[in-house]
């Protein structure tokens, strides 16, 4: 890169972060879990022997994970109305996407349309990975070699879309994609964060696989603290 | 003054009656040519020139907002500034223009003498090339010579064009530069204008003056009348006036003046644009304007220009109030081939497409027709060219099904038992429901279920094997295959095979196993196909339906039937053939229940149950209803409409003769077998409506073979599938020709649904598909529906191989067995491709099915039989574009391959390096056997 094309570069990187709201807040939260626990579903991974070797413990179905704080695991939360007419810039990034011990790892993720989304193989057996998405464009693809990387992109937001595998019919993963990078999956002990969200007044949405949809309506102030947002879900 | 002569009458008198008489002449004479011009038609297309004037009018207001009319007022401004700087200096662009048009003098005289000496100078040189070639040196040399000497001339000369040219353009652009500024504005301004100019004159076209008014006065209008009658000569159609024909004359565009103009869509009648151009009267339409005019296909008379003389119909007895009221119209009494009402309009099309399962886009007409088969009308009325099968079950062996009572409380009423049921009404219907008829009912009822008791044979029937699961037979219903043909409980997608409910009610448990295990045992020509069942599916499936009982119709008791209302009907029917004390006597002889099982034959014949049942004793007997092969264009005097009081069309009398078949002998005094008999269907109105628009369109119509849609053998074998397709309801489950699979409408994973069969012809090889249709064997280890074994005729087999290829526009034959060439490396590569790629981990060979069934793949042993090689190709390239939403996963994304190392990573390569290796691949062979056998197809190739 020449020199000029180097000043040039910054000087865009510069007005494009003035350009940006001075303030910009983390919104944190947790989704907590009333209820007694469902009983997970064990997963039969004798069907493919090289599933089997990889786990000690018995495999459970991962509909519901319940934390043991009684906290809710994969939670997808994100900004479902108050960005409209927004655009965002799309990080080249990519989103990984690992397929391990047969399972999707993560198996509920996020990604933004355009947005490169690296579906990883790092088992040493056949796996395909079926996106039934309704709004972008179907693939199946199968990825025979450990280690293989293909990367695939979404063309339209969906609130999720569902991957499988018809190799292993127990591996399934939900993937929201949205037009904005404000969104969060729960984690180990049920909290998220969603970074830099600019000022405004949100209705936030936490999706659950089997459990259904909350929402939470937020407002970031120009500066100062944000409440923590709690969803709950009951079995 | 000379004295009055004296005359018989008064001459003054005589004047005034003269002079008033001649009056009342004159004013009957104005009168009589102002009637006679003021017609209907023109006050249509003076307003129909008003809207036009009016839209023109829009879109000129429309295109002066579009305008940039600042810059088109600074145009103006310019060019009139630059005509004004042109004015002012006259006498110089005079001068340059007489300068100008002096050297373009001179110019146009040197250029003639350089183009002359140029072409004296081609003609020498051609001259002197052909003596040099043939060597006559001499003349070559005097040519040589001239052409040389003429040299230096012709130089002069093109110096002298070139300066002259150039002092023209000197001149040209001196003029130019006065008046160029003009022109170039004046063209920029017209540009501009073009649009407005367009719709002005579109304005001035459609705007009514006095010049126009002249030309359509009376008396004068035959000299250019902007007034006229339009009408399209249809060159190969001829109408048919009974004792003459005339080629078709078609005047409906006089009035419906945008029939054919795109953008009268919502303008409004007799105006609108016709609404699907695309298929009618535009140029490039299958159905041309010019070609087939309008009344082929609407009807009615195509010379009249009169709402009520074009014989106009109307869709409602609303519609009738409205017309009547708006345009005095009425009904045409004495002019036979009226308008279609426009919900019958489709009827018209099968004039030209005959032959055909479905019409393309005739949908109600379709709908019609596929009724017509399903209710099984043709088994009473003979339709020339539609030869269908019987749709009721055969009765031959009815005494192992059924007992007396049942059939008894059955024809009751069957709406009764099973409200779905096709079978129709036939007793106590509104013609026979007087206390007298129902005995005689009762009688006939009692009558046929003895005679069908006694003229069946019996057939050993089967006690389920085991003791059946009703739960597991419930789900064996819902997933094996039934819902392709039927109605189960709540699950409803086919309604091809009866509805399955009551069961418990009518049949006994061996009879049900019986039949599900071989339905050919009990009725050989069933169109119920055997689904495989082992002993405990069987089972259970027959506690599951069996447990279903129809309490109400349980608890129905047969009614009395009197023994004089028994002897009554025989006697009837024997009066037939003998005198009355005779039949008295024959009677007599008979015993009770001889004579019930004589009134049961008599009543078959009469009411013709054969025509949907096969029933013993009736294998020849001959159709009982009007044959209606040319019914839409029987006369409409031959339609008796008796009291009714139904408008006087044929599609109102077939309507009601539908709705409710026994309503033309309402009011009328007839003995019990003279009155009308066929049953009733209850049908809903939109199938009645779309079974008349269909018997409409059984015409004899006068159509010349070059416009008839005339089927190739391809075509007809093609249709003789669809026919087949149909009566097998194959697409109640596949998704195949346009039709998507019924089934597929409460199956939630697409995964699980039977295959789609689009491409079939592409896919497979004709000789497995053909015994694979003779005995299905699974091939998607995971698919619980199972592919039924139909038994079909080799004919029939034959029949849907040639459909499928058809459909797939595969056309050579015989070549079905031939494996591709292959090379030795393609074919060594393939096997560690096939192992690298893992297929065996879906595609597993005798996997067992109970560890993991939910991800089996066929098995790839059959490939090499089933599959066509090319096919194999597309599939392995991209197999979601083959068949959406497959569970087989793409290898290759993009055109790209994973496996860098083998055959340099070239993906197609290694497609076909697959397909070749699946073209030997043989599991249970030893490896030695497919290398040799590799061997052989190498050999064979090479």
């Amino acid at each position: 890169m020449n020199k000029g094309l180097k000043t040039f570069a910054v000087l865009i990187a510069a007005a494009y972060a003035l350009s940006q709201p001075a303030w910009a807040a983390s919104v944190k939260g947790a989704v907590a879990f009333t209820g007694t626990a469902p009983a997970g579903k064990p997963v039969n991974m004798a069907a493919d022997p090289t599933c089997a070797a990889q786990h000690k413990t018995p495999q459970m179905s991962e509909e519901v994970v319940v934390n043991s704080n009684n906290t809710l695991k994969n939670v997808f939360v994100y900004v479902k109305t108050g960005l409209e007419g927004k655009t965002f810039p799309v990080p080249a990034e990519p989103v990984s996407f690992d397929q391990s011990g047969c399972h999707y790892m993560p198996h509920v993720v996020g990604v933004m349309v355009g947005q490169p989304f690296q579906i990883i193989n790092s088992d040493s057996t056949l796996h395909n990975v079926h996106s039934l998405s309704k709004e972008s464009k179907q693939f199946n693809l199968g990825m025979p070699i450990k280690g293989m990387k293909i990367k695939k992109t979404f063309e339209k937001p969906e609130i999720m879309a569902k991957v499988k595998c018809d190799v292993h019919p127990w591996m399934n993963a939900y993937i929201g994609v949205l037009s904005h990078p404000f969104y969060a999956v729960s984690g180990e002990d049920g909290s998220f964060e969603i970074k830099d969200l600019p000022p405004g007044t949100y209705t936030l949405e936490a999706w659950q696989e089997t459990l259904g949809t909350k929402t939470a309506e937020i407002t970031v102030p120009e500066s100062g603290e944000i409440p923590a947002v709690q969803f709950s879900f009951g079995s | 003054m000379p004295p009055k002569k004296p005359s018989l009458y008064s001459l003054d008198k005589t004047h005034v009656a003269f002079a008033v008489s001649g009056l009342i002449l004159l004013i009957g004479l104005v009168w009589m040519v102002l009637q006679d011009s003021s017609r209907e038609w023109k006050g249509w297309q003076r307003k129909y020139m008003a809207l036009m004037k009016e839209r023109a009018q829009a879109e000129l207001k429309e295109t002066q907002s579009r305008m940039n009319a600042e810059e088109l007022k600074k145009l103006h401004a310019e060019l009139a500034d630059a005509k004004s700087t042109a004015a002012q200096h006259r006498a110089e662009i005079k001068s340059a223009q007489n300068a100008l048009d002096q050297i373009a003098h001179r110019f146009n005289k040197v250029k003639t003498e350089y183009q002359d000496l140029k072409q004296f100078q081609d003609s020498d040189r051609y001259f002197y090339e052909e003596y040099a070639e043939h060597h006559e040196e001499e003349k070559a040399r005097a040519y040589d010579k001239r052409m040389k000497d003429r040299e230096g001339e012709l130089a002069r000369a093109k110096l002298k064009f070139e300066q002259v040219s150039a002092e023209k353009e000197a001149g040209e652009a001196a003029v130019k530069a006065w008046t160029g500024r003009e022109q170039e504005l004046a063209k920029k301004i017209t540009a501009m204008e073009l649009d407005l100019t367009l719709a002005q004159s579109k304005i001035s076209k459609f705007t009514p003056s006095l010049a126009k008014e002249i030309l359509n006065a009376p008396m004068l209008d035959f000299i250019h009348p902007t007034l006229q009658i339009q009408q399209i000569v249809v060159e190969k159609l001829q109408d048919d006036y009974y004792f003459a024909k005339a080629q078709k004359v078609d005047r409906c565009i006089t009035c419906h003046l945008g029939i054919d103009q795109k953008g009268l869509e919502n303008a409004p009648q007799p105006f609108r644009t016709h609404p699907n151009l695309d298929l009618f009267l535009s140029s490039n339409s299958p159905h041309k304007l010019e070609e087939i005019g309008c009344t082929t296909c609407h009807g009615g008379s195509g010379q009249s220009v009169s709402f009520t003389t074009a014989a106009h119909t109307p869709r409602s007895p609303e519609q009738a109030q409205e017309w009547k009221k708006k345009h005095g119209w009425q009904a045409l009494e004495f002019w036979a081939d009226k308008m279609l009402p426009l919900n019958h309009v489709e009827a018209s099309c099968a004039k030209c497409h005959t032959g055909t399962v479905d019409v393309p886009q005739a949908p109600k007409l379709n709908e019609g027709r596929r009724l017509v088969t399903e209710y099984g009308c043709t088994g009473c009325h003979k339709v020339e060219g539609m030869d269908r099968w019987k749709v009721g079950p055969s009765l031959t062996h009815v005494q192992s099904k059924l007992d007396a009572d049942w059939i008894v409380r059955w024809l009751q009423n069957p709406k009764e038992f099973r409200h779905s049921t096709k079978m129709p009404r036939i007793f106590h219907l509104s013609n026979t429901d007087d206390p007298e008829s129902q005995d005689r009912n009762n009688a006939a009822i009692s009558g046929i279920a003895a005679y069908l008791m006694k003229n069946s044979d019996p057939v050993t029937l089967t006690a389920p094997a085991v003791k059946g699961n009703a739960e597991n037979g419930k789900a064996l219903v819902e997933s094996v295959g039934c819902l392709g043909c039927h109605t189960v409980g709540g699950l409803s997608a086919n309604h091809h095979g009866p509805e399955l409910s009551g069961l418990g009610s009518k049949v006994k448990p061996e009879w049900l196993y019986s039949w599900l295990k071989d339905p050919k045992h009990y009725s050989p020509n069933t169109r119920m196909p055997s689904l495989r069942l082992n002993d405990q599916e069987a089972s259970d499936i027959t506690a599951f339906l069996l447990a279903d009982h129809n309490e109400k119709f349980e608890s129905n008791r047969p009614p009395y039937v009197k023994p004089e209302a028994v002897a009554d009907l025989a006697v009837n029917f024997l009066t037939g053939t003998m005198r009355h004390e005779d039949a008295l006597k024959n009677l007599n002889s008979m015993s009770a229940e001889e004579q019930l099982e004589f009134v049961g034959a008599k009543m078959i014949a009469h009411q013709g149950c054969f025509g949907c049942h096969d029933i013993k004793g009736f294998e020849e007997a001959k159709p009982i209803g009007t044959e209606l092969t040319y019914e839409g264009t029987k006369d409409l005097s031959r339609f008796d409409f008796a009291f009714s009081e139904i408008p006087r069309t044929k599609q109102a009398w077939i309507f009601q003769k539908i709705k409710e078949p026994r309503a033309y002998d309402h009011g009328k005094v007839k003995p019990y077998f003279e009155k009308l008999k066929m049953p009733n269907f209850e049908f809903s109105d939109a199938q009645a409506d779309a079974i008349t628009t269909f018997v409409l369109s059984l015409q004899k119509a006068d159509i010349p073979l070059e416009m008839q849609k005339v089927l190739d053998s391809r075509e007809k074998q093609t249709e003789a599938g669809r026919l087949l397709v149909e009566k097998m309801n194959c697409q109640g489950c596949h998704t195949v020709d346009g039709v998507e699979g019924r089934v597929r409408a409460i199956i939630e994973d697409a995964g699980n649904a039977p295959p789609i069969l689009d491409g079939e012809g592409k896919k497979v090889r004709e000789k497995w598909l053909y015994h694979f249709l003779k005995e299905p064997t699974p091939i998607r280890p995971w698919l619980k529906y199972r592919m039924p074994t139909f038994a079909l005729s080799d004919q029939d087999t034959n029949t849907l191989v040639t459909y499928f290829n058809h459909l797939s526009d595969v056309h050579e034959r015989y070549v079905a067995d031939e494996m591709p060439a292959t090379t030795p490396e393609h074919l060594a590569q393939g096997g560690p491709l096939f192992t690298q790629l893992q297929c065996i981990k879906c595609h597993q060979v005798n996997a067992d099915a109970a560890l993991s069934a939910s991800f089996l793949a066929p098995d790839l042993k059959m490939s090499k039989d089933r599959l066509r090689p090319d096919w194999i190709l597309d599939w392995l390239k991209d197999p979601q574009a083959v068949q959406e939403g497959t569970m087989m996963p793409g290898f290759f994304p993009d055109g790209q391959s994973p496996l860098p190392d083998i055959l340099n990573g070239d993906a197609t390569e290694q497609i076909r390096a697959i397909r070749d290796y699946l073209m030997v691949f043989n599991p249970d062979e030893k490896p030695a056997a497919a290398a040799a056998g590799a061997k052989d197809r190498e050999n064979t190739a090479t």
